[in-house]
């Protein structure tokens, strides 16, 4: 205090107060401390911290906004609608605001008791861990509107909640195609991870389509949503916008299904479950309908089914337990599986025309090769220690036959001995890299994906000695053993496929060798306002490779496959007895794949065709699970499905053609 | 050097009583430095009171400089009351000590009839139509010039009754400022008594004694639940670290961002979107000034300001040892206490050192009652300062 000038008795007293300039220099030192404390808090929080606040100031009054532009629509190849879109008033709440249990007990029970859902519903519901914690949750949809007012008049009441019209998916055709559609929904984290979503396109958020074709035409059939960033004040209101990006609506996608035949194949296939069923388990099936020529999917079916609506609109936990409780052991009550493309089994005989399309390529038999059907055949041959027996199905020996009769009388012995050739002539156990029998398999389309434009197809499994060799201490407990190919031969044992694989591989007999794509989406378009159609893109079918047979090689196969079903022994002559074979020839193959003992029921029931046999036009699969003999149940289901897209029943020729064939 | 009569005079140590009556006078020892400290720190505050409201009377369809103006009419309104205060010599404000502490006290009792109004919660205001006045602002000059008048008697001979009256003095209005209920009003009387008293020679067991009675009344008054739950979730909020979104704490978090989001060079004023401007800060022309200062400013910006109340507050303490008499003393240094707590309870809370308290920041914060309080505390300040040598 330098201008301190009064007079002091001895320092120590002024105005007789004891020591006055030492209580002002205490009274000025409080003061200074005062200044440090604001001014080095001040440095603190502007200086050192600014960074990190300047970010969160920056998150504060800034949001990046998407609008969601409308889906496009899915219709069939003639132009039917699969999947449109409409709109519903949905209750959303915002976990930011809604942010403890007492606000959320309080929130929920008033919701519940306007909207008059269980709060149990409703708590399930918030507590979707797929919705980004930042985004409203729907809890409710499809409100009435007049509570839509209610919660508009008393938002004090309502917290966080909010109605919204959200666009949601809907499916005129209800249950059809159910698995192949798929669905929307919130992009996970995993899905933004993943190499389909990975792209720049994709944010935290999105709606995208999470499984079947809405998956994989996603970026097509989504379209581009527009973007803003917006300022927001402190109450959330926008305050100024910068638009950023023009929405873009998605495109319409044409599928190569026919809604008719999809609509009969689904029939078929659950009216054969139904008959099935009347002696055996037969708990789900599958069929495939494909155009040989150029791998396009008329229909595919998978039992049991679903309606994809209970998935498109934020489903409640109770309406997921209606699509059927999976586990790894039993997937049979799974209705969101898609069978025909997820599932793999082993193939039974329908496996045989690739067995003799091997046995020709490698060179141990010609398209004229005769050899015996016995009961049973011993290998090695000659008997001896460690050698097995294999058995045909029929106790009875069928005599000398050829490539054709094999088939149509599906002789297990003479495809056990192709086998066996093949891998004493090319097997594993030679050492070599030539598994001609197996390298077969692979031209002919198992053992891998198809490339199907549907999500997670699986790739089935041809076993080999690597195979063997990976998964010794499960499968293979003393390594590789030529009983292996032998059983593969008459499609048993390790070897796995998918039906879809068995429509590529039959595709490729009927159309003179080449293995097809398949495919389900045709097209892109856009209608205007005027209705009229525009299309945008063509997605071109491909042959991806050739069987390495010739067509005199093919022909016995062909004809085989046509005797199964005319032929007097033929084993779904039964099955098809009526059917007017001769306008409509049905060239296929019935296969028997044994789970357990063959007469206990627990087999995969196959019947794998195509038709018409001389000009083939359509492939057609069917499979049930555990449902007896193929003949028996899988035959019935493909014959329906013939009658109905030939129209057998309106056609003026075909009792004629019955009475000619008599 | 020439010989003149003055010279002659000087060096034998004599002068003529004209002219040293004439180096006297008061108005040749004005403050220029206080003066131009109130000057620099009104215009701060009338620039950022205008920039913390245009935006908003903007979007309203107002006048954008409605604040600005109000604020500039207060400053001016208290400009003249400096003046006339610093015209009257303080000695006289001594005598009118006791009518100018009952008038102070009228005034806080009227206010809590219906003759007052309520805002913010608080039965703080008279209001006259075109202006309100809260009598709380003017009671704190009030008692600290009756305390200054009352402890200048004493001389330092300072015993308990002398304590007890000090005490009453004080606690009679702000036990009246605490039922409005304005809490904030009331730690600035707390203060005052402690300037007051270690000022007006108060012994180190009246301190120890007063603390801890004091401590006694704090619990004695949380026990019995005087205070609203809401008040003391209010006052203890900085203290919590990770605060509720739309609690007390939850402002502070934005006061916060919003300070150190303006680093050392601000953002500056022309940039429209700042937490400020956008509401993230509520009070921003009033209690939370600081922020806008902040915010757009920087640190550049808050040390300026803080730096011109350091200024301040240098000069009434310059003011208080250079006073002819104990009273003046008294007055300065009450004056002082009150600006440097304000200044400390304001600033402190938007960056988080100190509880959330509906307190202005003497000068800047827009408000009539405190502009002209505080324009009126430089006139008193100013007035000892002239009359140093009278």
């Amino acid at each position: 205090m330098s201008g301190f000038t009064k007079p002091t008795e001895e320092g120590r007293s002024v105005f007789g107060i004891d020591r006055l300039l030492l209580r002002l220099t205490v009274f000025g030192t409080i003061i200074v401390t005062i200044f440090v404390a604001l001014f080095s808090r001040l440095w603190f929080l502007q200086v050192l911290e600014a960074s990190e606040f300047r970010q969160l100031a920056k998150q504060n009054r800034t949001r990046l906004v998407e609008s969601e532009p409308p889906r496009g629509l899915i219709l069939d190849r003639n132009g039917r609608m699969l999947v449109r879109n409409r709109r519903s008033l949905s209750v959303t709440v915002d976990r930011q605001i809604v942010d403890t249990p007492k606000k959320t007990r309080k929130v929920l029970h008033r919701l519940s008791a306007q909207l008059d859902i269980p709060v149990k519903e409703l708590k399930d519901n918030l507590q979707d861990e797929a919705v980004s914690p930042y985004k409203p949750v729907a809890v409710a949809v499809d409100v009435r509107e007049k509570d839509e007012f209610y919660f508009e008049e008393n938002g004090e009441d309502f917290p966080g909640v909010a109605v919204e019209n959200l666009p949601v998916r809907t499916y005129p055709r209800k249950q059809m195609a159910a698995q192949l559609l798929g669905y929307v929904g919130e992009i996970s984290p995993d899905l933004l991870d993943s190499d389909h979503y990975g792209s720049k396109r994709y944010r935290a958020g999105d709606i995208v389509g999470r499984d079947g074709i809405e998956y994989t035409y996603d970026r097509f059939i989504r379209g581009r949503p527009s973007l803003e960033r917006v300022v927001v004040n402190s109450a959330g209101d926008v305050v100024d916008s910068d638009p950023r990006r023009e929405e873009r609506p998605g495109d319409d996608l044409y599928l190569t299904l026919d809604a008719r035949i999809q609509k009969v194949t689904e029939k078929a296939l659950a009216s054969g479950i139904a008959a099935a069923r009347a002696e055996y388990q037969a708990p789900s099936g599958g069929a495939v309908v494909m155009d040989p020529d150029n791998g396009e999917i008329i229909a595919m079916a998978s039992y049991p089914t679903f309606n994809p609506s209970i998935l498109a609109d934020g489903y409640s936990k109770k309406d997921a337990r209606k699509l059927g409780a999976a586990t790894s052991e039993d997937n049979s009550d799974d209705r969101l599986l898609n069978r025909p493309v997820l599932g793999g089994f082993p193939p039974g005989s329908t496996f045989k025309v690739v067995t003799a399309g091997a046995a020709m390529w490698s060179g141990v038999a010609s398209p004229s090769t005769f050899l015996g059907c016995p009961p049973s055949t011993v290998f090695p041959p000659g008997g001896g220690p460690g050698s097995v027996i294999f058995n045909n199905w029929t106790s009875a020996d069928m005599g000398y036959m050829g490539f054709a009769e094999s088939l149509e009388v599906s002789c297990d012995t003479f495809y056990y001995q192709l086998g066996w050739a093949m891998e004493e002539a090319y097997g594993a156990a030679l050492g070599d890299e030539s598994e001609r029998f197996q390298d077969y398999m692979r031209i002919a389309g198992f053992g891998h994906e198809t490339g199907i434009d549907l999500p997670y197809e699986a790739e089935g499994r041809v076993a080999d000695e690597a195979w063997c060799e990976a998964y010794r201490d499960y499968f293979c407990p003393i390594g590789w053993l030529p009983g292996y190919t032998v059983n593969m031969a008459i499609g048993q044992g390790e070897l796995i496929t998918t039906p879809l694989q068995m429509a590529v591989t039959y595709a490729a007999i009927a159309n003179g060798g080449r293995i097809v794509k398949p495919h389900l989406g045709m097209s892109l378009g856009r209608t205007d306002e005027a209705g009229e159609v525009e299309i945008l893109k063509d997605f071109k079918a491909k042959t991806v490779r050739r069987l390495p047979l010739d067509e005199g090689e093919l022909a016995p196969l062909q004809q085989g496959l046509v005797d199964v079903i005319s032929g007097d022994q033929g084993t779904a002559a039964s099955a098809f007895a009526g059917y007017p074979q001769g306008n409509f020839p049905v060239a296929g193959k019935t296969g028997t794949a044994q789970i357990g003992d063959v007469d206990s029921g627990l087999n995969y029931a196959w019947f794998t065709s195509y038709a018409p046999a001389d000009d083939p036009e359509y492939v057609v699969v069917t499979y049930l699970e555990k449902a007896g003999h193929g003949g028996e149940s899988a035959a019935p289901v493909a014959r329906q499905i013939y009658e109905a897209i030939f129209k057998v029943d309106d056609d003026p020729n075909v009792g004629l053609s019955q009475d000619f064939s008599g | 050097m020439q010989g003149t009569f003055l010279d002659a005079v000087d060096r034998i140590g004599g002068e003529p009583v004209a002219a040293r009556m004439a180096r006297k006078a008061p108005i040749r020892h004005l403050d220029p430095m206080l003066l131009l400290v109130t000057l620099l720190l009104s215009i701060f505050g009338a620039v950022m009171v205008f920039t913390a409201t245009a935006t908003k009377q903007e979007t309203l369809g107002l006048d954008p400089s409605q604040y600005l103006k109000r604020q500039i009419a207060y400053a001016a309104a208290g400009a003249l009351i400096l003046l006339v205060v610093s015209f009257i010599d303080y000695r006289y404000v001594r005598a009118l000590a006791p009518f100018l502490y009952g008038s102070g006290v009228i005034a806080l009792l009227l206010v809590l009839t219906p003759l007052g109004d309520e805002a913010g919660g608080a039965q703080s205001w008279f209001n006259f139509g075109f202006f309100q006045v809260q009598p709380s602002e003017f009671a704190k000059v009030t008692t600290v010039v009756a305390v200054a008048a009352y402890l200048g008697e004493r001389k330092g001979e300072i015993r308990v009754r002398d304590v007890a009256v000090v005490v009453l003095l004080v606690g009679l209005p702000s036990a009246l400022i605490v039922i409005e209920p304005d809490f904030g009003s009331m730690l600035v009387f707390v203060a005052l008594l402690a300037g007051l008293l270690l000022l007006g020679g108060a012994k180190i067991r009246h301190f120890v004694s007063l603390a801890m009675l004091g401590l006694i009344g704090i619990i004695i008054v949380l026990q019995a639940g005087f205070l609203q739950t809401y008040q003391i979730e209010r006052i203890t909020a900085f203290l919590d670290k990770d605060p509720d979104v739309q609690s007390e704490g939850w402002t502070l978090t934005q006061t916060k961002i919003a300070i150190a989001s303006g680093g050392l060079n601000g953002k500056g004023l022309s940039e429209e979107k700042t937490q400020t401007t956008l509401d993230f800060v509520p009070e921003q022309h009033t209690d939370f000034i600081f922020t806008a200062i902040a915010e757009q400013l920087g640190f550049v910006g808050g040390a300026a300001l803080l730096g011109l109340f350091a200024l301040l507050l240098w000069r009434a303490l310059r003011i208080a040892t250079l006073s002819r008499d104990l009273f003046g003393t008294l007055v300065a240094g009450g004056i002082a206490t009150m600006w440097v707590f304000q200044l400390f309870i304001n600033v402190g809370m938007t960056m988080g050192i100190m509880p959330i308290t509906g307190l202005t920041l003497p000068f800047v914060s827009f408000g009539g009652s405190s502009m002209v309080v505080n324009f009126l505390s430089v006139g008193l300040l100013l007035n000892i300062h002239m009359r140093r040598y009278l």
